[in-house]
């Protein structure tokens, strides 16, 4: 069963203060290249979380599944996403004017980080070790991807925060139950490559319509009377 | 009292016939008294009997325009108002077919009859025939709940609708005249009025566009058809008065079926029709015939009686 | 004898292959003719299941329940109630099945055939699931197919504007509907703790008497809606005309029904009604149903369009079934048994005279649209030599809803007039003059309605043809003649021979009671006293009418000898030229029953005159009228409702920003609110 001496312990916080780390250097970064590459190491940081799960746990089952992360998330995704938004304009790749300034946005993601740690506490299973580390953490991530998605004003800008949120849900998941079905992971895993290609060709589209991926552009869409 | 049997069978025939015999008859006195009371001397009393018989020896002119409505309405017409006057006791407190159908039914053959005339009037594609009609349904559309309101405040007072216990109790009670009857004969008395199409509702003597109601309806008739809308409308005159005077006044009604009785009950009957037939005659005379839409004024006076003759009831 | 379970197994597969096969069959060669003899082979079996189970007592019990949905299972029950409302349906889509054979021709080549039939098929399936349905999920569902086939229904011509705008009309009102039955199976699934009927049946009598109350209002507003009772009617003069006229006369004839079959199983199959307790429910019932009638009927006179006209006749209609069953509830509460069953016998027997009749009148209608290809009164007259079948069918139909005897329509109105005139047994004299009172309104209805009728077959049948639509108009398919003539002949049955229908009633009611049971037996009702308080045999009454027919044409022909009949021009004052601009047109008809009720229906002249010269105002170049009135209930109730709801929306829709942004943070907003208040609860 799980182990719950003290050196793995330190291995947990220290592991998941790095994908944290990772995390905010998502979140800071505004263009589209230079977030690309942090979610590369973010993933990076996921799949050694996932591994040490899988040590601790010692289901055989959960390396397969760091492996697939560590190909599909960090390999694979970038790879489509560069792809599919090569002939996309500057103007649409990079995040010139948040809401927030990203200062701000840091500070935000670290009282959201707080936030999650505070609702975490008294869930049941804190005996559960790799829960105890990872809960926190797989909700922070949930928070800090949804205020990026609501911070970014161009479309494709919004897709890390989608990124980051599914990264949140697998950890959570993964912690949860030490390992869900190999089976529906590879599902997960396909289901986020299918909604990315998805989300990249539409954001071409929107492109072409509006010549930038300014989602402002779509109160347009509004059923408004008045205009 | 009644018992069925082919006696009291053959009484209740004989006095519809009688009814549908003596009809035109009532219909010429009333004539005479207009035309004596106008200081005319007027036609015989006999006079709508003549007509009748002329009209049906005539040959008729019958317009391109119409279909079998037009030439079947007058003999549902008259088949209808004929039966309804089956259901109506003349001289005996007693209705041979009471088992077969009662008041209601008795206006609902009306309507029957009334329907097909309307329709008639619009199957010449005549201007007179379509404006008679809708002035027909407009009245009759008003009149059929001051109707329906009278027979509530009847049917309350002796317990029924069925025409032979209304007759037998009306003519067994003691002190006729109670308040919530009063009000139901006021009203009864503008329906007969207004069913008729006497004056103030509307002038049986007139072919004025103006003023036409019944007569622009059939308008388009002649010969054996036409003798039969005149002869169906003496009919149903007597049949609502016959109704009412059987009512609202069953004194010397027959309560058996003796000769004595039965000859009495006819000559009483024949007196209150030829009175009430007089006092319409002579109301007639004194009144114009009113606008078409002050008409309904009348019928809500109507309707209103009846209705405080319903609380008078139950107070 | 074949069992309810295989009669009943034969029709839902019978509709279901009609539907099916429409639209796999689209287009072949017999397509049209499988996809309406199939439901009217089905339709044949509903109406052998129904009398199994009303008159061999053979009531169906199925229950297709998995334990672990036990409250959300398809359970089956056909007593004499559901066998009743089944009979209905099946057969008016008998005649309605047939006469869709010839009738689905009027849109071939132009528009998709198979799915209406296909439509049809599950419309009138739908429905009869509707009525056995014995657990509160199996009756919604259906419930909603209903609704919603329907509603396709009532859009198949959606390139039509004015069909769009009916269809949403419809939706919008049969869902707000449908919310309130919920409602009210909801409050009973509260107090009894189960979704099952049967579970109503047994517990409902013994919830507290105001949860029964708020039962009643909300079961009352939510079926009251699909029946189309007033101020919730507006849908119906929408919608029923703009559906295909097979589906209007589904849909006039036998859905708001269903409206009615519900009413009967909240008020005397899941609960009793036996204390003055429930008086009030049968006045709200009497009222509404009176105003309805009055109302309908009144809309019914003024309309121009042939079909709706008839929808509101089917408002005045329902209003009628109501009077009588409210009656039958304000009896049932005083304990008058006798009464009680006489008013529910007259509700009941309206119901199916109306089912009869009105599929009847929107048949007619649906043939005249097909002849002419207007629904526009105005345009047509003369009809009754271009389609003499058809014009003798919808008299038949006119004659039966009018109220005139020897036809349905004046039984069951005879019988709700007795209802009415025999509240005097009622130990409670406000009441009685209350009900007095509404009896008037009653009476008006009647009225109105036989002016209305004849508007409508004089205006649309007789006297010249008012424009070319009726040029070139010719009798509909034979098919079309013999689903009208089914329920003519119903219509006659009914009327001459009633102890069919009494028996009927009484049976699938299970009512005890000494009516006729041959057809020389009269209706025969006592007063207090015992004395006769009125009788009626139909049948003697026709026997009457034939006799003094006969006689009379005797007697004419021998008086009067032989005559010629010669044919001339209508008289035309000797102006000549008389054509069908100088006839009276539906307008015209109507104008003085407007001008009385002025009041309600607010109607507006605007005349314009022409001058050859202003100095002479007598000589006029033209003169043009246009009457306008007004739908003082779209005016004065559901514009405001409407207007301040869309100002209550208006304002919160800033908070639909149209920025993803916004939604997203809203959505985070809402998960964190929410986990804090799951983490602040103790």
């Amino acid at each position: 069963m799980i182990p719950t001496d003290a050196p793995q312990i330190d291995i947990l916080t220290i592991s998941s203060a790095v994908l944290m780390i990772a995390t905010f250097g998502v979140v800071v970064r505004r263009g589209f290249m230079d977030w690309l590459r942090a979610y590369r190491y973010q993933t990076m940081a996921l799949s050694g979380v996932t591994a040490i799960i899988a040590y601790m746990t010692g289901i055989w089952e959960i390396y397969i599944a760091a492996a697939l992360t560590l190909i599909i998330k960090a390999v694979v995704i970038p790879r489509v996403l560069l792809r599919v938004t090569s002939q996309l304009k500057f103007v649409a790749r990079y995040e010139l004017n948040p809401y927030i300034s990203v200062r701000l946005s840091a500070i935000i993601s670290a009282l959201l980080v707080a936030l999650a740690y505070f609702l975490t506490q008294q869930v049941p299973f804190r005996s559960d070790q790799i829960l105890r580390a990872y809960l926190p953490v797989s909700l922070s991530l949930l928070f800090i991807g949804m205020f990026t998605m609501v911070n970014r004003r161009v479309a494709l800008n919004q897709i890390v925060g989608l990124l980051i949120i599914e990264n949140g849900l697998f950890l959570f998941a993964t912690a949860l139950t030490h390992g869900v079905s190999l089976i529906i992971e590879i599902g997960v895993f396909i289901d986020i490559l299918v909604g990315v290609i998805i989300s990249a060709a539409l954001m071409t589209r929107i492109s072409h319509t509006f010549d930038n991926l300014n989602v402002d552009n779509l109160e347009h869409l509004r059923d408004d009377k008045e205009e | 009292m009644f018992e069925p049997s082919f006696a009291t069978l053959a009484a209740g025939i004989i006095q519809t016939l009688v009814l549908i015999a003596f009809s035109p008859l009532l219909t010429g006195v009333m004539r005479k008294v207009k035309a004596r009371s106008q200081k005319r001397i007027g036609a015989s009393i006999l006079q709508p009997y003549y007509d009748i018989v002329k009209l049906m020896r005539k040959d008729e002119v019958i317009s391109d325009q119409t279909s079998w409505i037009f030439k079947s309405a007058p003999w549902i017409n008259f088949a209808a108002v004929a039966t309804a006057a089956l259901f109506v006791p003349v001289m005996l407190a007693y209705s041979p077919f009471g088992l077969a159908g009662d008041v209601l039914l008795v206006i609902g053959l009306f309507s029957l009859a009334r329907f097909f005339t309307v329709l008639s009037g619009l199957d010449s594609a005549s201007a007179f025939g379509g404006l008679g009609s809708s002035r027909e349904m407009m009245l009759s559309s008003l009149i059929e709940p001051a109707l329906f309101l009278t027979i509530f405040t009847v049917s309350l007072t002796f317990g029924a609708t069925n025409i032979t216990t209304l007759v037998s109790s009306a003519a067994g009670l003691q002190q006729l005249v109670t308040p919530s009857l009063l009000f139901a004969l006021i009203s009864m008395f503008v329906i007969v009025i207004a069913e008729t199409g006497r004056l103030p509702f509307d002038n049986p003597a007139t072919h004025l566009e103006l003023t036409m109601v019944h007569e622009a309806m059939v308008l388009e008739y002649s010969g054996k058809l036409l003798a039969l809308i005149e002869w169906a409308q003496s009919i149903k005159h007597l049949t609502l008065l016959a109704l009412m005077i059987n009512i609202f006044f069953p004194w010397g009604v027959a309560t058996s079926l003796s000769a004595a009785a039965v000859g009495e009950g006819l000559l009483v009957f024949a007196a209150k029709a030829l009175a009430i037939g007089v006092i319409i005659a002579f109301i007639e005379t004194r009144v114009a015939k009113w606008r078409l839409f002050r008409i309904p004024d009348l019928i809500a006076i109507a309707i209103a009686s009846s209705m405080v003759g319903i609380v008078f009831f139950y107070i | 004898m074949v069992s309810s379970l295989t009669l009943f197994q034969a029709t839902i597969i019978l509709y279901s292959m009609g539907a099916l096969l429409a639209l796999l069959l689209r287009g072949r060669k017999y397509s049209n003719l499988l996809t309406y003899l199939l439901p009217a082979a089905a339709s044949l079996f509903a109406i052998v299941l129904s009398a199994n189970v009303i008159f061999a007592k053979d009531a169906l019990h199925i229950s297709i329940t998995r334990d672990a949905l036990a409250q959300f299972g398809f359970d089956v029950f056909i007593d004499g109630i559901s066998a009743f409302f089944i009979l209905l349906i099946g057969l008016v889509s008998l005649a309605v099945s047939l006469y869709s054979v010839g009738y689905t021709k009027e849109y071939e080549g132009r528009k998709d055939t198979s799915i209406l039939g296909f439509l049809f098929n599950i419309f009138i399936l739908s429905m009869l699931l509707v009525v056995v349905s014995n657990s509160v999920f199996a009756f919604l569902v259906f419930w909603e197919v209903m609704s919603l086939t329907s509603f396709f229904l009532v859009i198949y011509e959606h390139e039509q504007e004015a069909n769009l705008k009916s269809g949403m009309t419809y939706i919008v009102m049969t869902h707000l509907g449908t919310t309130f039955i919920l409602a009210s199976f909801l409050v009973m699934y509260l107090q009894t703790g189960s979704f099952s009927f049967d579970a109503f049946r047994q517990y409902v009598p013994f919830i507290p008497l105001q949860v029964k109350d708020i039962v009643f209002i909300l079961a009352f507003i939510g079926f009251g809606t699909k029946a189309g009772i007033v101020p919730l009617h507006i849908w119906l003069p929408q919608a029923h005309p703009s559906a295909p006229s097979n589906a209007s006369a589904l849909m006039s004839a036998v859905m708001i029904k269903t409206a009615i079959y519900g009413l009967i199983r909240v008020l005397f199959d899941f609960n009793s009604v036996g204390s003055p307790d429930y008086t009030w429910w049968g006045i709200l019932l009497l009222s509404t149903g009176a105003i309805t009638s009055v109302i309908g009927a009144l809309y019914a006179v003024i309309e121009k369009d042939i079909k709706r006209a008839l929808a509101f006749s089917s408002i005045e209609n329902i209003g009628i079934i109501l009077t009588g069953l409210g009656l039958s509830v304000i009896f049932a509460s005083f304990n008058l048994t006798a009464l009680a069953v006489l008013a529910l016998v007259a509700s009941m027997y309206h119901t199916l005279n109306h089912a009869v009749f009105k599929s009847l009148l929107f048949m007619g209608a649906g043939s005249i649209l097909y002849a002419t290809h207007t629904k526009n009164m105005e345009a047509m007259g003369g009809l009754v030599r271009k389609m003499p079948w058809t014009s003798l069918l919808f008299l038949v139909g006119a004659l039966s809803i009018s109220g005139l005897p020897p036809f349905n329509g004046f039984i069951s109105e005879w019988l709700t007039m007795q209802s009415l005139l025999s509240t005097s047994q009622i130990p409670d004299s406000t009441l009685q003059i209350t009900i007095a009172f509404a009896s008037l309104a009653f009476a008006l209805t009647a009225g109105l309605a036989a002016a209305a009728f004849v508007k409508i077959f004089g205006i649309s049948f007789l006297s010249r043809g008012r424009s070319e639509h009726v040029l070139h108009a010719v009798e509909v398919p034979r098919s079309m003649l013999i689903g009208k003539g089914v329920t003519a002949l119903a219509a006659l049955a009914l009327g001459v021979l009633p102890f069919i229908g009494i028996n009927l009633i009484t049976s699938a009611f299970n009512i005890q009671s000494a009516q006729p049971a041959s057809p020389f037996d009269t209706i025969t009702l006592q007063n207090a006293s015992g004395s006769n308080f009125a009788s009626l045999s139909p049948f003697t009454v026709v026997v009457l009418l034939a006799s003094v027919a006969a006689a009379s044409y005797g007697f004419v022909r021998v008086v009067g000898g032989p005559t010629r009949q010669v044919v001339y021009e209508t008289w035309d004052c000797g102006f000549g030229g008389l054509d069908e601009r100088m006839e009276y047109t539906a307008t015209s008809f109507s104008q003085p029953i407007r001008k009385i009720f002025k009041a309600f229906f607010r109607p507006r002249n605007s005349i314009q005159r022409e001058f050859y010269a202003d100095s002479n105002q007598y000589k006029r170049k033209t003169i043009r009228m246009e009457s306008t009135t007004r739908s003082l209930f779209e005016e004065r109730l559901y514009t405001p409702v409407v207007s301040a709801t869309i100002f209550l929306f208006d304002k919160i829709r800033r908070i639909q920003t149209g920025k993803v942004n916004s939604y997203l943070l809203y959505i985070l907003i809402t998960l964190v609110l929410l986990l804090v208040l799951v983490r602040l609860s103790p």
